[in-house]
């Protein structure tokens, strides 16, 4: 396969965290637009959520007074300049993330909880189960519209030994997109990996084989082995006959995928080089996820995505930013300053990392406005305070217009215990995916509009 | 309603209950038990429980009141363990309402884990069940090199697989993700592509040797008549290997056909009437294995070799275009094993097909192959034939189903059947086979163990023993070290620990990767030599090359190279002193007593201390509060706070012994301005000053609580699930062949392999 590249996507991907040149972006255009001739609505919907561990330092988060007028907290300053894209969400809780008679284990509760809304059964393994995730809540309803339903990544890979928190499995601490209440999703971490899955049919070299026979050659392979599944499923107990719905599950999003293919228009896609694996620097590789949820969302591979900053609980070391302790130790600061300054350290770096996202959603037109007009970004943690580990009172941005469904730029502050999941309920309204309830939702958030 | 929820995580209690049970080896005898029900249990339990848990409506359905005597409370385990598990995380009684003091908290939790422990092991069995197994990374990796014998680790790339029960090989926690399944299906396409060639001759050099490039026959145009007279050519093979010849030749209008006869040097290797004419001419292809050198290709006609004479009109003719060859054809060795079978004339595609697929599968399925399943695929190899591909990209299409199949990504057990009453089954051959190698080699049964399952004689008298041995002495047991030990003693977490560069400047990329080096091979070195498991804890050797040997300040030991060092006169001994367990379990900045301290609870002793109740302050480390003391005497202060006390009275003094030992593992004398004091004392008052002495104290007064912990650690690995409280017995039986055996390594792994729960299958249990 020739190379010849308008604009080298290496040019965007290997300057790493810098301001992606515009060119690449014109040069991206065709695709959308013929990405845009799939399936409707016009202008899509897109959803993503981004979540950091630990809890935030608050009083450096919230800011001081409500509606448009308002500033923005040291924390938050990144976010100067998309304050108008933007609502911060005061008070709101979610309930599932508590004890609730469970004892501890707040911070694998307040990851497992977090998209979901419910509350995990404590287990070190057998019998996961928490409930299903707002995003593929979403790509069950939405995702036939794109390529792929809904996109999960993370920046750091799961815990290779020991336990994760108080007897709770370490699914429920490195996960927060739930696919069924029993099926953790596993996120990609790589870079590159995420780039090739995205762009796989771009990529591969065919070796001579037509798009058409390799894509029988997959459907052949896919309907040999669906076969086995059912065959096999039926000589199965109940627990067992769950893991292979799981497969026939991932079997069933292959032949949609391959299915979509075909109609996908191929000629005015530019050419596209791979980014590179892991990169050592934290930020570096943040951006390079930001890169690709912008990307994916540009070219309507997908309209929904999660994004893990860190695993709950992380002990990550911030040393290039100043802050060589860890971070889950860091954040039971006992109420210590020189600590509660290391915390907004850290939660000023994400936030930072969150404004690139923003403002490059922001630099890609779309229809009449831009690209962040049409997305609905949440972030947040599952946890108020690292030191207390409270569910109320959380820490949480929406940023996008939501196709001009939000009233952005202001703060708004909710009741104590209002349930985080009414904002989901809220969110899947507007993509297209309607639910009266979702887990322990009251009804919809108002205010938003 | 609290109680309403409590009742989902009972798995968990029930989880926890049998690390529990075992922590007092003393069992009150049974008159004592008694007493202790009648005068502590009984008293408390109507003090502060039977208000709400008793009566005619208790709460949480829950009654406490109702047992006459210890034997009836004794019977009802179920109870007990939820109770238990309540206590221990101080969720009841309730915080509103009076609770037991810490003696009667002690009095009440030490009986219930004595009644607990009290299993009944001469009744039912229940082996339990394992859950529907997906592979995990390290065993698709190693399965995939030992299946298709290619070194290639496509697992590399999957998303890492969760970790239950401190190990990431449990069923029940490895789900089948859609993102798994598309990089399972990626995986099979480029693992099959790498082992098999297909059309592997068109990519090869060629070399072709016209009619006019010939030696001898008879030049007729552009063509030359080898009948009369042979023709050849000679060429110089550049090395050994599969080599293509081609002969494109035709017959002449005579009598008879020709026959076409190819040698090289002197051995016929190809053979073939021809009946083709000149509009029709075609190429006759033979492959073979050629030694490197000179050698001559001769093409004669055989029907005219007789002596039936010079000039014979009436005989054949044989015309011959060109000859022409290819190769060596640099076909990788995984396809010749697996393309054991090329179509020619007397074989067709699909009897080619069934012949490597009927190896194939069920090395892959770890089980005979089904006709039916070979069939399907051979269907597969068709379908490409069908759409004008070679016979090796059939088998690629075919193999790349099988390796996506479910029975190839799942260890697949069925259950028994539904209408067995005992409800328990013992695994066929070919399971257990599976199991064994899963267990000891992270990967596929090998030939010996197949064909032993084919025979049926796996569990024959000593055969089993056998096995393990040899699976143990096999190069393959190191996925022992990297996948048992690197997760019981977290070696894994080496890999990401961040000591602070500026107060640890000696610490760099080196020493991270010598520290883990020195725990594998000491690991290794317990496994191949067959030594005692209280080697872990206090023997006087480890292995350290020149770095490490530095860092320890053992003198003498010069190069990058490791090797066994003795640790006489030094204060370290076995895996607690390592530099890797002790730099996992610090913090960036310090060491952390109480992570030590909880290390050594969870995994040495098997018993974890539950975590901090929230809300709890951290330790001051701020400079003001530096200067108030040391370490040790802050943390004293914070272990004041009664909510604090009874978990760090457990993992404080483990941990502080080891205080002489730096947040990399280093010796030091003084923690800034404060000198070590590394003393403590172990419950009942016994003292102990420093890491050797606690190790000694460890090794002769928990002796049996380390085997315990380390047999429920290697059967909770060997298994692949979380242990229940009816694995009790199962776990005594490990821990006491590991009494008879002198505590060999061995005997641990053999007495996990003769356990009912790895011998056998329930259908109980599933629907929790």
């Amino acid at each position: 396969m020739t190379r010849h590249t308008a604009v080298s996507r290496r040019t965007v991907l290997k300057g790493l965290g810098t301001a992606i040149a515009l060119p690449m972006l014109e040069a991206m255009r065709p695709a959308v637009a013929a990405a845009e001739k799939l399936g409707p609505p016009a202008k899509p919907l897109r959803m993503a959520f981004f979540s950091v561990p630990n809890g935030v330092h608050m009083p450096a988060w919230t800011p001081l007074s409500d509606g448009y007028d308002f500033d923005l907290p040291l924390t938050l300053e990144p976010l100067q300049a998309i304050k108008d894209e933007l609502l911060v969400l005061t008070g709101l809780t979610h309930d599932k993330g508590r004890a609730n008679a469970d004892g501890p284990g707040d911070h694998a509760r307040s990851a497992a909880s977090f998209l979901t809304g419910c509350q995990p059964v404590k287990t070190a393994g057998a019998n996961i189960r928490v409930g299903i995730s707002v995003d593929q809540f979403a790509a069950k309803r939405i995702g036939h519209y794109t390529k792929f339903p809904s996109i999960e990544l993370g920046i750091e890979p799961g815990r290779g030994a020991g336990s994760c928190d108080s007897g709770y499995s370490c699914a429920y601490s490195n996960t927060i997109s739930w696919s069924s209440e029993s099926t953790p999703v596993a996120k990609e971490v790589n870079p590159r990996l995420v780039f090739e899955r995205l762009f796989s049919n771009r990529l591969a070299d065919p070796g001579g084989e037509s798009p058409a026979k390799r894509n029988l050659y997959k459907t052949s392979v896919l309907d040999f082995v669906s076969d086995d599944a059912r065959r096999l499923k039926s000589r199965l107990g109940k627990t067992d006959q769950r893991k292979l719905d799981e497969y026939l599950g991932g079997i069933r999003e292959l032949e949609t995928r391959i299915a979509q293919a075909e109609k996908e228009a191929t000629a005015d896609f530019p050419d596209l080089n791979v980014p590179p694996g892991v990169p050592q620097d934290y930020a570096q590789h943040a951006r390079l996820m930001c890169d690709l949820v912008v990307l994916a969302f540009q070219t309507d591979l997908t309209r929904i995505a999660t994004c893990m900053l860190a695993n709950e609980g992380s002990n990550r070391s911030y040393r290039p930013i100043g802050v060589p302790e860890g971070h889950h130790d860091l954040s039971h600061h006992g109420g210590d300053p020189i600590k509660h300054a290391k915390l907004q350290t850290i939660n000023h770096f994400h936030i930072t990392q969150f404004a690139y996202l923003l403002e490059r959603l922001k630099a890609i037109p779309e229809a009449e406005g831009t690209l962040l007009d049409n997305c609905m970004i949440v972030y947040g943690s599952g946890i108020g305070d690292g030191n207390r580990h409270n569910h109320d009172d959380l820490p949480v941005l929406l940023a996008g217009r939501g196709g001009g469904s939000l009233r952005t730029g202001r703060h708004i502050s909710y009741p104590g215990e209002t349930p985080m999941t009414n904002l989901f309920v809220s969110m899947l309204e507007r993509v297209g995916a309607a639910t009266e309830r979702f887990a322990d939702s009251t009804g919809p958030l108002p205010l938003l509009s | 309603m609290r109680w309403a929820v409590c009742l989902l995580s009972v798995p968990c209690l029930m989880g926890l209950a049998p690390l529990r049970s075992v922590m007092r080896a003393d069992e009150p005898q049974a008159a004592e038990a008694a007493a202790a029900f009648r005068n502590q249990v009984a008293p408390v339990l109507a003090r502060y429980c039977t208000g709400c848990h008793g009566g005619a409506k208790p709460k949480g359905d829950l009654a406490l009141d109702g047992y006459k005597d210890a034997q009836a409370a004794e019977k009802d385990r179920e109870t007990w363990e939820r109770v238990l598990g309540m206590l221990e995380l101080g969720e009841m009684p309730p915080k509103d309402k009076p609770r037991p003091s810490p003696a009667e908290l002690e009095q009440l939790t030490r009986w219930i884990q004595a009644s607990l422990a009290k299993t009944d092991c001469s009744g039912d069995k229940n082996p339990g069940r394992v859950t529907l197994h997906r592979l995990n990374r390290a065993e698709y990796n190693n399965t995939i090199r030992d299946l298709v014998g290619i070194d290639f680790h496509p697992a590399d790339d999957f998303p890492s697989d969760d970790v239950g029960y401190g190990f990431d090989n449990i069923g029940d926690v490895l789900s089948m993700s859609p993102i798994l399944v598309e990089k399972y299906l990626a995986a099979a396409e480029q693992v099959v592509e790498k082992a098999i060639v297909a059309d592997a001759a068109a990519r090869q050099p060629v070399k072709r040797f016209e009619a006019k490039e010939l030696t001898g026959g008879d030049r007729l145009g552009p063509r030359v008549m080898v009948s009369k007279q042979e023709a050849w050519a000679e060429y110089q093979f550049p090395k050994d290997g599969q080599y293509s010849l081609r002969v494109k030749a035709f017959a002449g209008k005579r009598e008879h056909p020709p026959r076409l006869s190819l040698r090289l040097d002197d051995r016929e290797v190809l053979a073939a009437d021809v009946t083709e004419t000149k509009d029709n001419a075609r190429a006759h292809e033979v492959k073979l294995d050629v030694p490197a050198g000179t050698h001559k290709i001769v093409v004669s006609d055989a029907a005219r070799t007789a002596p039936a004479g010079n000039g014979d009109e009436k005989g054949s003719l044989l015309l011959v275009e060109f000859i022409e060859l290819r190769g060596p054809i640099d076909l990788p060795a995984s396809h010749r094993r697996i393309v054991t079978c090329e179509p020619s004339g007397e074989r067709s595609r699909a009897e080619c097909a069934r012949k490597i697929l009927g190896d194939f599968v069920p090395r892959a399925f770890r089980r005979p192959a089904t006709r039916e399943e070979i069939e399907r695929l051979v269907k597969l190899v068709q379908l490409a034939e069908q759409q004008g591909d070679g016979f090796e990209r059939g088998i690629q299409l075919a193999l790349e189903a099988v390796l996506t199949s479910p029975h190839f990504l799942f260890r697949v057990e069925a259950d028994p059947e539904p209408g067995d009453p005992s409800g328990v089954r013992a695994l066929d051959d070919h399971e257990l086979a599976t199991r064994l190698s899963y267990f000891l080699w992270s990967s596929m049964p090998d030939d010996e163990l197949f064909e032993l399952a084919r025979r049926g004689e796996l569990r024959k008298d000593g055969v089993l023993d056998a096995q393990v041995r040899r699976m143990l002495a096999d190069p393959k047991a190191h996925a022992l070290v990297d996948n048992f030990a690197g997760q019981w003693l977290q070696l894994r977490d080496v890999a990401k620990v961040n000591p602070d560069a500026d107060l640890f400047p000696d610490f760099d990329a080196e020493l991270r990767d010598a520290m883990e080096r020195e725990t594998e091979l000491f690991f290794e070195s317990v496994l191949r030599d067959d030594r005692s498991v209280f080697d872990f804890l206090d023997a006087d050797y480890t292995f350290a090359n020149e770095r490490l040997a530095r860092h320890y300040g053992i003198p003498g030991v010069r190069g990058s190279e490791f090797r066994r060092v003795s640790l006489a006169g030094t204060p370290r001994r076995g895996v607690l002193t390592q530099a890797s367990i002790l730099t996992i379990t610090s913090n960036p900045t310090r060491t952390s007593p109480v992570k030590r301290g909880k290390w050594i609870l969870e995994n040495i002793l098997g018993t974890p201390p539950p975590p901090p109740p929230p809300g709890v302050e951290e330790l001051d480390t701020s400079k003001e509060a530096m200067l108030k003391g040391s370490l040790r005497e802050r943390m004293e202060q914070h272990r004041s706070k009664p909510m604090c006390a009874t978990c760090h009275a457990r993992m404080d003094p483990l941990g502080f012994a080891f205080e002489n030992f730096d947040a990399i593992g280093a010796w030091r004398d003084f923690d800034g301005s404060f000198s070590i004091d590394p003393s403590g004392s172990l419950p009942g008052d016994v003292k102990f000053q420093g890491a050797a002495a606690l190790v000694d104290l460890l090794k002769t007064s928990r002796r049996t609580q380390f085997c315990r912990c380390l047999a429920e650690k290697m059967l909770t690995y060997g298994l692949g699930r979380g242990l229940e409280p009816y694995d009790r017995c199962a776990v005594d039986g490990v821990v006491a062949s590991l009494e008879e055996n002198d505590h060999r390594f061995s005997s641990l792994v053999q007495a996990v392999v003769h356990s009912d729960p790895f011998l056998l299958r329930a259908a109980k249990g599933d629907e929790k």
